[in-house]
């Protein structure tokens, strides 16, 4: 077990790497960055949920004074057409504009204000078209449609995803207590405090070189490379400090990226576009609605028989990465239990309200939320603890999952639900809360959550990285990886597995920022997979390096390298007499060899077979048990939390600090979603554009919350480590939503859980106002 | 116009337009670019500095209003030898910093805080920071980086009263 071995740098405490210069306002964001002659930028959106462009003419724009470009989507290859898993975006609208928000054309000017006279100068005419603003209408058969070329030749439908395991219908037919319920979710905001930006440097070359606060600059670059229609030595992306990302900052940034980048090679100025908070807000991609209805069958013991799921997701005007999303939600819906037979049916649909992709958790934090909520109420049904319930059902090592492929490796979901447990004095708290009067206005209630969540891309595809370590002759380390840290602490976790397998002090190591032109294509930043297979990537590249430096130690020693032992920094050869780091450096530099390697590291393979529905999702999963208190005043209809306790199993921890602020800020981020971020839409049309009405938690918001790392060995993993900071908000809303049960007695299958929705049945709130989304917008009204 | 006024500690003349904020002013045309824009409504708290003692949120004042005021941002927030100073250290060292992007803004409501009391109560610091959002930490480790930097100082002064009194 990884949890008894000593590390010297692996697990031990250490401040993040980019503290200082962030605690000291130093740290530049893509906001913060001024060049000469640089032009601002200001991008014309639609008014309107869906229409067709009839006129767009920008030439009364370039007669502003200040304004030196205008571009549209004729001003790229294939008309800005981009995306993935689907292909069907724009970085410009093209003939049609999909969502309140979507971008038609983009201003460079010498001041913000001449960018945005000649932003409204530009003559646009739309015949506004019927939409689609309900996910479960968007298939009927007189739905508009939305996508020219839908992916799959059925309007409106972008992908959809099956898991065929067993015959579940028969079983829950067969089985005493059964449940059929129905959950909603409503779109989220990621909310990152820096709203996105991007600056674009034209080259000598009639390159570009592109600052971008996105998560996957390689993709950015590829995206560029394919709408500009430049090769890939013309054009440079490089991550800049990025302020939040949680998922976001991808799509709408490569279409940010792809405006400026043409404004500044038209124009041979540098070009900058940052969004307004109300612009990020009503243009940026959210997480995705979704609707998931899920049938369970038990027996009267409490065992867990069989589970059906239909799944429908609410991709928007575009699918970015809303499939993807999907798919995780697809392949996690029954939750962390054992079944004899499961299915599930996803469909992802096409509709008016803004588009929706990447966040945190990633189609599992609806599938957690909605399957742990089920659970809770089929337990209530066989008049069970959902503690006792969940330890009864909950998967163990050697176990068939819901996909039906085994769990070879260790799983520690039972130990964090009896951490839970016993650390929220559960169970005399659920007894005594159960013996409220019905009368009583203030009400406190316990509930539940747990989740599992599979490590990396899994099923997505290629799952590999390679990360370079590079000693210098001033004895300072040199790493870097393909992978972005936006807020998450990758960096620190780089630099200590590089010292780990260098055997070197972490002070002697800096890591470079991503930049397409130095550091290795290793995909995309998401799904929690820096530390797992870029980590271990690093691990390869220091042993590398380390095995290197043995070598040359052995050759000043005179013996042989498997002769040669480290103490600390310093080699140890036969005669014990030491010889220094810098020593062994200076002898290789002597010898002309140079001290640089690189590491590459893949998961092991799995297959999953999306046509029959069956096969091994992921090589392993992370686990976790999350215990929410709250207390509800039905008078004013308030929910307050009162504590949290959440442990997970995400393997070795490797960076203390930055596990502990993934877990915290999760929690919060979990808060949240369950019960105040109402990123509605109307129509078509935001609910929210600032952060007056779209309210995030605040530290008044926030409880005292208590964790627990519990540490099995991922042997695959660096130093034994697993996924953990996207798992980290899955369990929240399901806790919160099962203590809400049973201090209110109902429930409302609706997240976020408002008053509203649970006490009322409807919204108090009148639609917001259609023309303050336009003036925002920029739109005489 | 031009104004006067104190800028972390200096006195500073600048013309500026009548119609810009105090965020404007120092961001664009002061390029001190330590103090965040994060929404222009008052709402998020990233453009926080101190205003003759009270923090206040600069997208939400004009500049000209800064006129003959005392104005500290977070390139006035530092140590004698112009590192970080001991609020600053103990944000990091608690992991009360990811992204860091309402970093800036979480100090100066803290430094306002611990100006006017160096016996916060948890509610206190809570409320000192309910202005400022963080999207990333959960708040629990701004605010014991608080409470740690609350003791050190506690300790300092009394330290600095002690010899105060060994010289008298």
């Amino acid at each position: 077990m990884n949890r008894h071995t000593r590390h010297q740098f692996v697990g031990n405490p250490i401040n993040n790497v980019d503290g200082f210069s962030k605690v000291m306002g130093k740290a530049r964001y893509v906001g913060d960055m001024n060049l000469p002659g640089m032009l601002f930028t200001q991008v014309l959106r639609s008014p309107i949920p869906h229409g067709r462009i009839i006129k767009l003419d920008t030439a009364p724009a370039l007669k502003i004074l200040g304004v030196l470009a205008v571009v549209t989507s004729d001003d790229f290859v294939d008309h800005s057409l981009f995306g993935w898993p689907v292909k069907d975006s724009y970085a410009l609208a093209y003939q049609k504009v999909r969502y309140v928000g979507d971008p038609i054309a983009a201003v460079a000017a010498e001041t913000m204000q001449a960018a945005r006279a000649g932003m409204q100068a530009i003559v646009l005419e739309l015949e506004e078209l019927p939409g689609v603003f309900d996910l479960r209408k968007a298939l009927d058969v007189d739905a508009p449609f939305i996508s020219a070329n839908p992916e799959k030749g059925i309007p409106n439908l972008a992908e959809t995803y099956i898991v065929h395991n067993g015959n579940p219908e028969e079983i829950i037919k067969a089985c005493p207590v059964i449940l059929d319920e129905s959950y909603f979710f409503h779109h989220q905001e990621h909310a990152y405090l820096e709203t996105e930006g991007v600056l674009a440097i034209p080259n000598d070359d009639g390159g570009v070189t592109v600052y971008s606060n996105d998560q996957s600059p390689f993709i950015n670059r590829n995206n560029l490379c394919m709408m500009l229609g430049l090769p890939i030595q013309k054009v440079r992306v490089i991550q800049p400090p990025t302020g939040g990302s949680f998922g976001g900052k991808d799509d709408i940034n490569y279409q940010n990226s792809a405006q400026v980048a043409r404004l500044a090679l038209i124009t041979k100025r540098p070009v900058r576009i940052t969004l307004t908070r109300e612009e990020s807000l009503i243009a940026s991609y959210k997480r995705e609605a979704m609707e998931i209805k899920i049938n369970l069958g038990a027996e009267k013991d409490g065992t867990l028989r069989a589970a059906m799921a239909q799944i429908t997701a609410d991709s928007g005007a575009y699918p970015s990465e809303t499939p993807l999303a999907a798919w995780r939600g697809t392949m996690h819906v029954a939750g962390a239990y054992r079944y004899d037979a499961v299915t599930v049916d996803t469909k992802v649909v096409y509709t008016n309200n803004s588009y929706s992709g990447a966040f945190r958790g990633f189609g599992n934090t609806e599938a957690a939320a909605a399957i742990e909520q089920a659970v809770d109420e089929i337990a209530e049904r066989l008049n069970i603890d959902p503690v006792e319930f969940r330890l009864k059902n909950a998967l163990r090592q050697g176990d068939r999952t819901m996909t039906g492929n085994i769990i070879k490796e260790e799983v520690g979901l039972t130990e964090c639900i009896q951490w839970v447990r016993d650390q929220s004095d559960w169970k005399s708290k659920r007894a005594v809360y159960a013996q409220q009067k019905t009368e009583k206005e203030i009400r406190r209630g316990i509930g539940i959550g747990c989740y599992f969540h599979g490590s990396g891309l899994g099923g997505e595809g290629d799952d590999v990285a390679t990360c370079t370590v590079k000693i210098e002759n001033d004895y300072s380390v040199t790493i870097s990886s393909g992978l972005t840290d936006y807020g998450q602490g990758s960096r620190t976790i780089h630099t200590l597995i590089a010292a780990e397998s260098l055997g070197v002090q972490p002070e002697r190591i800096q890591m470079l920022r991503p930049d397409t032109q130095t550091s290795i294509d290793s995909g995309p930043t998401v799904a929690s997979r820096s530390t797992m297979i870029s980590g271990n990537a690093m691990r390869v590249a220091g042993q590398n390096v380390s095995r290197m430096l043995t070598a040359v130690a052995a050759e000043v020693m005179h013996c042989k390298p498997e002769q040669v032992t480290r103490v600390g920094e310093s080699f140890l050869g036969p005669d014990e007499e030491p010889l220094s780091f810098n020593q062994i450096v200076d002898h290789a530099n002597k010898m002309g060899m140079p001290l640089s390697a690189n590491g590459t590291w893949g998961m092991p393979k799995i297959e999953w077979h999306f046509d029959k529905g069956s096969g091994v999702p992921y090589f392993c999963y992370s686990y976790g048990a999350v215990v929410a208190e709250v207390e509800v005043d039905r008078r004013i209809g308030t929910t307050e939390v009162l504590g949290i306790w959440m442990a997970h199993d995400g393997g070795t921890i490797i960076f203390p600090q930055g596990a502990r602020g993934q877990m915290l800020g999760g929690i919060a981020q979990g808060l949240g979603y369950a019960l105040m971020e109402e990123m509605k839409y109307n129509q078509g049309y935001p609910q929210a554009i600032n952060f007056d009405n779209l309210l995030i938690p605040t530290a008044l918001d926030v409880p005292h919350m208590e964790g627990k790392f519990v540490e099995t060995n991922f042997k695959e993993g660096p130093y034994g480590a697993k996924n953990l900071a996207e798992p980290m908000m899955i369990g929240i809303t399901p806790a919160i939503a099962n203590a809400i049960a049973q201090a209110t007695g109902r429930r409302g299958r609706v997240v976020p859980i408002t008053f509203e929705g649970t006490l009322l049945g409807h919204d108090l709130t009148p639609p917001a106002p259609i023309k303050d989304i336009r003036m925002v917008l920029g739109f005489k009204v | 116009m031009k104004i006067n006024f104190t800028l972390n500690g200096q006195p500073v003349t600048v013309d500026t337009p009548a119609n810009v904020t105090l965020l404007t002013l120092l961001r664009d045309n002061l390029g001190m670019t330590g103090t965040k824009d994060g929404c222009e409504v008052g709402e998020c708290g990233a453009c926080s500095v101190i205003l003759d003692g009270k923090v206040v949120n600069s997208c939400m004042m004009m500049a000209p209003q800064a006129n003959g005021r005392k104005i500290t941002t977070i390139e006035g927030i530092l140590d004698r030898d112009g590192g970080p100073n001991d609020l600053q250290r103990a944000f990091v060292e608690h992991g009360a910093v990811q992204c860091g992007y309402c970093t800036p803004g979480m100090i100066m409501a803290s430094e306002a805080l611990l100006a006017r009391t160096l016996t916060p109560t948890e509610e206190e610091a809570r409320n000192a920071i309910a202005g400022n959002l963080c999207r990333c930490t959960g708040y629990q480790q701004i605010i014991e980086a608080i409470e740690d930097t609350a003791a050190l100082r506690r300790k300092a002064s009394i330290t600095l009263k002690n010899s105060r009194e060994v010289i008298q």
